[in-house]
């Protein structure tokens, strides 16, 4: 944090701001972290940013199962369940 | 928000896996289907973070699932079935990429890597009125037509930005935002502090969103 208690600049945000949104900041740095965002449009604009870019990641789909390694796990359990 | 918040039903309740565990144990191959189309890709992802070869990260993955199999009958229960599976998957991917001679303990990785989240040009210097300040603001993508945040192109330039990580912030940012684990089960099943964690998870949304950005801003 800046070495003002009640004031950090936007490179300082930028660093902080998944802290923020991870809820791990100590609440008197939510405080500071907010009252800058109240006052900063460009910061705002970042951090709505960056929840985009977590909304985006979320939509993305891994591969399903390839068929044939499910096949495979298939009999690994057809053979665990014999043993 | 995350993935786990905006979709409730990833990641599972106690009561889903006990009656899971119970299914498996019964010989239930169905449920066994089931337990490996969830957690199959995640697996897969996970594994390519520590073993860059697909062919390989797939042969963890099934030793991985055969680990499982072994060790269910003694699985209690005292950790999420997910984060038991994940912790398998883990051990086997560490030794395996140790013989590949490539991969490093995760909590190595965050240490000593200092880049910024944003390019510092775009900030004003120490000559300037105010100092630590943009120059010019990110732009609103508020504005953007609707749908393009999370249509294919741009999912395309996420999925992109997400292969070019370095490994340990790839496999962070995988687990919780595209698998929705929560950030106790990636500590738990890397075995990384939950501050590394943190700071890995920090890089790699902060790179994506610059890959975003690009992307946008043409």
């Amino acid at each position: 944090m800046a070495e003002s208690a009640d004031h950090i600049t936007c490179m300082e945000v930028v660093e902080l701001v998944n802290d923020y949104l991870e809820r791990t900041l100590p609440p008197d740095e939510v405080t500071v972290f907010e009252q800058h965002l109240n006052f900063c449009d460009g910061c705002d604009l970042y951090v709505e940013q960056l929840k985009r870019t977590v909304e985006t990641v979320g939509e993305i789909r891994e591969d399903d199962v390839p068929a044939e390694a499910k096949e495979r796990l298939l009999s690994a359990f057809r053979d665990w369940k014999r043993s | 928000m995350t993935r786990a918040q905006a979709h409730p039903h990833v990641g599972s309740t106690a009561s889903h896996e006990a009656e899971l565990v119970a299914r498996l144990r019964a010989g239930d191959e169905q449920a066994f289907e089931t337990l490996v189309d969830e957690y199959y890709p995640m697996m897969l992802s996970v594994a390519r973070g520590y073993v860059r070869s697909r062919a390989v990260a797939e042969e963890v993955v099934q030793e991985a699932w055969l680990g499982v199999l072994k060790g269910l009958d003694r699985f209690e229960g005292r950790s999420s079935l997910k984060t038991w599976i994940m912790r398998i998957l883990a051990n086997i991917a560490i030794s395996r990429g140790t013989r590949e001679a490539r991969s490093q303990p995760f909590s190595s990785f965050a240490v000593h890597d200092d880049e910024p989240a944003v390019d510092t040009d775009r900030f004003r210097d120490s000559s300037d009125g105010f100092p630590g300040h943009w120059r010019a603001y990110p732009r609103d993508w508020g504005t953007l037509p609707d749908g393009a945040l999370l249509g294919k192109e741009t999912l395309g330039v996420a999925m992109q930005a997400i292969e070019e990580l370095p490994d340990s912030q790839r496999v962070v940012i995988t687990m919780r935002d595209v698998a929705g684990c929560e950030a106790a089960e990636v500590c738990e099943a890397l075995d990384v502090s939950e501050g590394n964690q943190r700071v890995l998870l920090h890089r790699a949304r902060s790179k994506v969103r610059a890959a975003l950005e690009r992307h946008f801003d043409g």
